[in-house]
């Protein structure tokens, strides 16, 4: 008993001491973003963010740091996903009510969810949890990202997240058409502009994207759906993110006049084939798009079929990482190895567009998160988000 | 599900394109019905800038420069209109049965361009329809007349808001149920589930509106409702009803509460029009016969136990009922222009059922000075048929939207 | 109510006079379908079969004729259905294989389909068990006139119905059912001589008497399939789509079939040209057809595709709808591309040349039967209505006391305490009331 915990006392002491420590990674090429390539590069990792890459680094911290040497491998910026559920998909639907502006994806988030290592493992590090496509006015999504042990809610504050696809029209609750759903947003969007009634509490988040303070995301699949989305978009002066957009093939210059971007979900090998060569047609089209998936493990196949399609290889790969991060307004912080980004990276054996390539590992702040936790709680648990102050209990839970 | 048509993008710009240009395109050699007039045979149609320059007989002089075009042997007629066309939009999407009465409801927001009855309607020769929401709410909502081609519904949009629909009979009701103890955890556990439940829901909705209208005029106005607003303009007498009633029962009560709070209504599906038809001849109301050629009614509407008959449009011209011959809502509905010309089988005039198909709807919706006729400046939508459009061995060859062709 | 029915359709639709030995029309225009079309012919029958056809200035008209006044109008024969489902409660028996039950048991002389049928001008119909079952039953041609089933018969046990419709265990297990059906009278028949054989050489070898005969017959439900397996009666074989055309073929070679085609068979219309024998079309012959990748929709008409093959066909009607006029099924067939001749063919020539009756059927020349119809214009328009019927000579059927149009063509409210022929729910013999007719543009539901 003793011995145990006098293990785990030095166990932590050492984690703790590892984590203060600067880590010099090197790798056979460092991709810093889609179009900067380091051939032989390094990156000098400092408190879980990025301080030097390549040249830049002095040599005293080179030599001080604890050397990380992926001698023939291939890092990348960590995946980024910007529209996720974690399988938390039910806990995100607010069923009763389809207009739901004030709720937060992050109040939902669970920090131990078995979904978070399935990310981990499949080189996602930053996820944007997203309220569930069921309400047309669903909430504020929270960016969360994977961790050693558990899952960490980097911000609570993200997008607005706006749906007008089949399952936001429920036949037991108002809407049960798109012409009430459209109706619906039609209306809010109307008083949160309307001086007079643009006071009111829940109106806020909608007031935000009016002043281009907040990103609107709007889940939209079908030719009509897109098109409603695009017209509410135009009344309201907003250049909204479309999630899905299946049929986007239909109405590019549309699109592309009004500033939307979109995210795609994932290709599979059997799709249409106008579906896989859509992320060619957006590239050429200029539209950003970036990938998204329920399943971490066919983000790169998505990008491998997009990029045998007709997609360049560098947006295929932006479309993985800086994209996505840009979609968030988080590119300052993830999506690329700059200096000043967080230390979220993954170590491919090759080009991660060749899907011969193995991933060997994934970290998310310096810290390496693919490998199964110890079953260990930590004695403290982390904050909920980093301006918020620690609610914590100082008994350790039982783990479930 | 609503399939969709993959649209020949490429090919329709360039045909806009052609179109943009001053390109003057002369039809010769067909025998012309102008709409609203008799038919002008070896004639000639001048059409430029997706607009009617010119229409008259065999000498009428034609612009240099022109594309000529030989149609001997076919016949043109302006591009149909559908005034109760009930497709376009998806499944559920033409209904918002959150609540019964939604008369801020617009079709427009639901519909799809590319749902293929689109297409189906332009290969049958119409070009102009009038889509309202369906008949499972109370108060639907608003309507919209658009043409049958356009990449957005903005795009196709010939009139916003053309009238708010209005649904008597027992398809409102359908899906209702009353509480019957335990749970009340459905939004259908309302009124109305009968006949009478459907005319209190419009009385209800009408005497609001009319507390709402008058506390506007006075002081305290309450704060904004769109649905209440909708139906002031109603009370108003600036925006017309379309209301769904095919029993000779529904149809007096449509009659009775437009009288009763003094608003316009048209009189659509109206089955049993001939059972009222005097009534309807001393309101001065249209009425939108749906499906003349079917002898029964097929789809939800059969739940009304209203009985056609053919004898119906005749009595309706003889009693000069002003009237309009649609598809409408009945299952069994043929396309339009056979809809009409089993109108000519039960007795009406050639020349009648083709202006209950493009003039008199095109007056009816308000869109006569766009639509309906041929004639100098109205919009170039007329259809090519391969002989007779009544003769059911007749196709639509090409039919012309804006001077473009966009089924052929 | 259904006294007073009857009543008045004993007015329309009965002789107007007692059976005349001569009758002669008088037209305007007659289209003999395998003549040339005469104008201002007179048509003369007797003992009800058309004696002479020709210009009125070439035929005498006997002076005791009756002589029907129809010098503004068309005559043409009566249509004829190779093949229908009307007239009968229930058009397919529950059980799958039950070749023996026969359909003159359960046709309704008083169905309002044979009502329809004079209505629109048909005069003689094939009717035979539905699509519903594995070998189906017996069918019989009649007229749809009379009183009784026997008054009607033109010529029964017309054929068996076979179908390869798929049931519960979809498609190859219908394939399979219907070879083990077949091969199991095979089997029984071949047991059958086996011990008809024994009995004979035990005759022979004298452990019989020599007296005693062979009295065991042919068990009587196995004896239609026996009859259709020895090619002694016709087999009437439903096809539902393309993919069943070619155990059809297979089929065809060992029995003396007739092809009944479903809708979906526009991919094997090449296969369908090696039946060499006509085929009877599906009431659905003008449809849309969509891809699946492309999502483009495309109008077929089968109709077509079989003309342009050489394929003979017979048209049906549909049960409601537009496609239940005979001149709505002639025009769709001349708006996909077929020309005239062939649509009018396959309402009269090809169907009766099918039920072995074009020597009595499906023109006007000597020797047919007098069945006649005429109309006040052109078969193919949609303005034309059929004003009288002829069957053998007798007047059957007069527009002018039709009492169900009469009814839909009534003015004001008045009308509704005249006769009333059943609206359809309480009265309906055919469970016609209630189903949702086709629209136009045939949704492929």
């Amino acid at each position: 008993m003793t011995r145990l915990a006098l293990l785990s006392v030095l166990g932590l002491a050492t984690a703790s001491a590892l984590a203060q420590q600067d880590l010099l990674v090197k790798a056979r090429s460092v991709v810093v973003a889609a179009d900067t390539v380091l051939t032989g590069g390094e990156l000098l990792v400092r408190q879980g963010r990025i301080a030097f890459v390549g040249s830049e680094i002095p040599a005293d911290s080179r030599a001080r740091a604890r050397l990380l040497d992926h001698a023939d491998a291939t890092l990348v910026p960590g995946f980024v996903l910007a529209h996720g559920w974690l399988g938390q998909e039910a806990d995100l639907a607010e069923r009763a009510n389809a207009f739901t502006p004030e709720l937060r994806a992050a109040e939902a988030f669970d920090p131990f969810q078995d979904e978070l290592q399935a990310l981990a493992r499949y080189g996602v590090t930053s996820c944007a949890l997203a309220p569930s496509s069921r309400n047309v006015v669903g909430g504020i999504a929270a960016l969360i990202k994977p961790g050693a042990d558990c899952g960490t809610v980097a911000t609570d504050d993200l997008f607005l997240k706006l749906s007008l696809v089949a399952a936001a029209r429920d036949q037991e609750r108002w809407p049960t058409s798109l012409m009430g759903a459209v109706e619906l947003l039609r209306t809010a969007f109307t008083a949160a502009r309307n001086p007079a009634t643009a006071n009111a509490r829940d109106l806020l988040p909608l007031r935000q994207c009016l002043q281009r303070a907040r990103r609107a995301c709007i889940h939209a699949d079908t030719y009509a759906e897109l098109i409603a989305a695009l017209e509410l978009s135009k009344e309201f002066g907003i250049e909204p993110v479309l999630v899905g957009a299946a049929e986007a093939d239909k109405c590019l210059p549309r699109i592309k006049a009004q500033n939307a971007s979109v995210v795609l979900a994932p290709l599979a090998v059997d799709a249409r084939q106008r579906q896989l060569e859509l992320p060619g047609m957006l590239e050429r089209a200029g539209i950003p798009f970036a990938f998204t998936s329920q399943q971490p493990e066919l983000l790169r196949v998505s990008a491998a079929l997009a990029v045998h399609n007709g997609c360049s290889r560098k947006a295929a790969l932006a479309a993985l990482t800086r994209t996505p991060a840009e979609l968030l307004d988080q590119a300052a912080a993830i999506g690329s190895l700059r200096t000043g980004c967080a230390a979220d990276f993954c170590v491919f054996s090759g080009d991660p567009l060749d899907l011969g390539s193995r991933l060997l590992a994934v970290y998310v702040g310096g810290v390496r998160c693919d490998r199964r936790s110890t079953g260990k709680t930590p004695a403290v648990l982390p904050p909920r988000h980093p301006t918020a102050p620690a609610t914590v209990s100082s008994t350790v839970e039982e783990h479930r | 599900m609503n399939r969709r048509i993959t649209l020949p993008l490429a090919l329709l710009a360039a045909a806009a394109s052609m179109a943009a240009q001053d390109q003057v395109t002369v039809f010769r050699g067909a025998r012309i019905w102008p709409g609203g007039a008799e038919p002008i045979d070896n004639g000639v149609l001048i059409v430029a800038r997706g607009r009617v320059q010119s229409v008259g007989g065999p000498s009428t002089p034609i612009p240099d420069g022109a594309v000529v075009q030989d149609v001997s042997g076919r016949q043109i007629t302006p591009g149909l209109i559908d005034a109760a066309w009930c497709h376009g939009a998806g499944a559920n999407d033409g209904n918002e049965q959150g609540d019964e009465v939604t008369p801020q409801m617009k079709i427009l927001d639901a519909l799809d361009p590319q749902d293929r009855a689109f297409a189906r309607a332009r290969a049958a020769g119409v070009t102009t329809v009038q889509i309202t929401p369906g008949n499972r709410n109370v108060i639907g909502g608003l309507g919209a007349v658009v043409k049958t081609f356009g990449e957005t519904p903005q795009a196709m949009l010939l009139k916003d808001e053309s009238c708010l629909r209005i649904a008597m009979g027992a398809e409102p009701s359908m899906g209702n149920r009353a509480i019957r103890g335990g749970n009340v955890d459905s939004i259908y556990y309302r009124r109305p589930t009968t006949r009478m439940g459907v005319v209190w829901e419009v009385r209800k909705a009408m005497y609001d509106a009319k507390e709402y209208m008058e506390r506007t005029i006075q002081n305290g106005a309450p704060p904004p409702d769109p649905g209440k607003e909708v139906l002031v303009r109603v009370l108003k007498q600036q925006l017309t009803v379309c209301t769904t009633a095919r029993s000779e029962q529904d149809i007096r009560t449509a009659l009775r509460l437009a009288e009763e709070f003094g608003y316009h209504t048209v009189i659509d599906e109206a089955q049993e029009a001939h059972l009222v038809a005097d009534e309807l001849a001393a309101a001065k109301v249209w009425v939108m016969i749906g499906a003349p050629s079917a002898d029964r009614i097929a789809g939800t509407g059969a739940a009304d136990g209203a009985a056609p008959r053919w004898s119906t449009l005749g009595m309706l011209a003889h009693r000069g009922v002003p009237f309009v011959v649609t598809t409408g809502s009945n299952l069994a509905a043929l396309e339009l222009v056979r809809e009409a010309s089993f109108a000519v089988r039960f007795g009406l005039s050639p020349r009648d059922a083709l202006d209950a198909i493009t003039v008199r709807p095109a007056s009816l919706l308000a869109v006569d000075g766009r639509v309906g006729r041929l004639a100098p400046g109205l919009d170039a939508d007329f259809v090519l048929w391969s002989a007779d459009p009544f003769d059911p061995t007749a196709v639509a060859l090409t039919t012309y939207l804006n001077g473009l062709a966009t089924h052929d | 109510m259904k006294a007073l029915l009857l009543a008045a359709l004993a007015a329309a639709f009965a002789p107007c006079a007692p059976a005349q030995d001569t009758l002669a029309v008088k037209a305007g225009k007659i289209l003999t379908i395998t003549g040339p079309v005469l104008d201002n012919g007179v048509v003369l029958i007797q003992n009800g079969r058309i004696s002479k056809v020709g210009k009125a200035a070439d035929v005498e008209i006997p002076w005791d004729a009756k002589v029907v006044d129809a010098s503004d109008k068309t005559v043409l024969p009566t249509w004829v259905l190779a093949h229908s489902q009307g007239g009968m409660r229930g058009a397919n028996e529950a059980m799958q294989n039950v070749p023996f039950i026969d359909i003159a048991d359960a046709v309704d002389p008083a169905s309002t389909f044979f009502e329809d049928c004079l209505r629109n001008g048909v005069g003689t119909v094939h009717v035979i068990p539905g699509n519903m079952t594995l070998l189906g039953g017996i069918g019989m041609v009649v007229r749809p006139f009379g009183r009784t089933v026997e008054d009607m018969a033109v010529r029964t046990k017309s054929g068996m119905k076979l179908s390869l419709q798929p049931q519960a265990g979809g498609r190859l297990q219908q394939i399979r059912k219907l070879r083990r059906a077949l091969e199991e009278v095979r089997e029984y028949m071949a047991d059958f001589d086996r011990r008809k054989k024994e009995f004979e050489q035990e005759k022979q070898a004298g452990a019989i008497a020599a007296d005693k005969e062979w009295t065991e017959e042919y068990d009587r439900q196995k004896k239609p399939v026996i009859d259709l397996l020895g090619k002694k009666l016709k087999g009437w074989l439903f096809v539902p789509s393309a993919a069943e055309v070619d155990e059809a073929l297979r089929l065809a070679q060992q029995l003396d079939l007739a092809i009944v085609l479903g809708q979906n068979v526009q991919k094997a219309i090449a296969d369908i040209a090696r039946f060499k024998a006509p085929v009877v079309l599906d009431e659905n012959f003008e449809f849309y057809e969509l891809d699946d990748e492309t999502q483009i929709e495309k109008k077929v008409c089968t109709a077509r595709l079989l003309a342009d093959a050489g394929v003979p066909f017979a048209l049906s009607l549909a049960q409601n709808g537009p496609g239940a006029y005979p001149w709505w099924q002639l025009a769709t067939c001349v708006r996909g591309g077929v020309d005239r001749r062939t649509a009018l063919e396959a309402l009269t020539v090809v169907p009766a040349r099918m039920l072995a009756l074009e020597d009595q059927l499906g023109a006007i020349a000597e020797g047919k039967l007098g069945n006649l119809q005429v109309l006040n214009g052109d078969p193919l328009q949609a303005t034309s209505w059929v004003e009288t019927v002829i069957l053998e000579g007798n007047i059957v059927y007069e527009r002018s006391k039709d009492p169900r149009l009469k009814y839909l063509f009534a003015e004001g409210p008045d009308s509704k305490k005249a006769a009333e022929p059943p609206k359809g729910d309480k009265d309906d013999r055919d469970g016609k009331a209630g189903k949702a007719a086709p629209g136009a543009g045939n949704e492929g539901r």
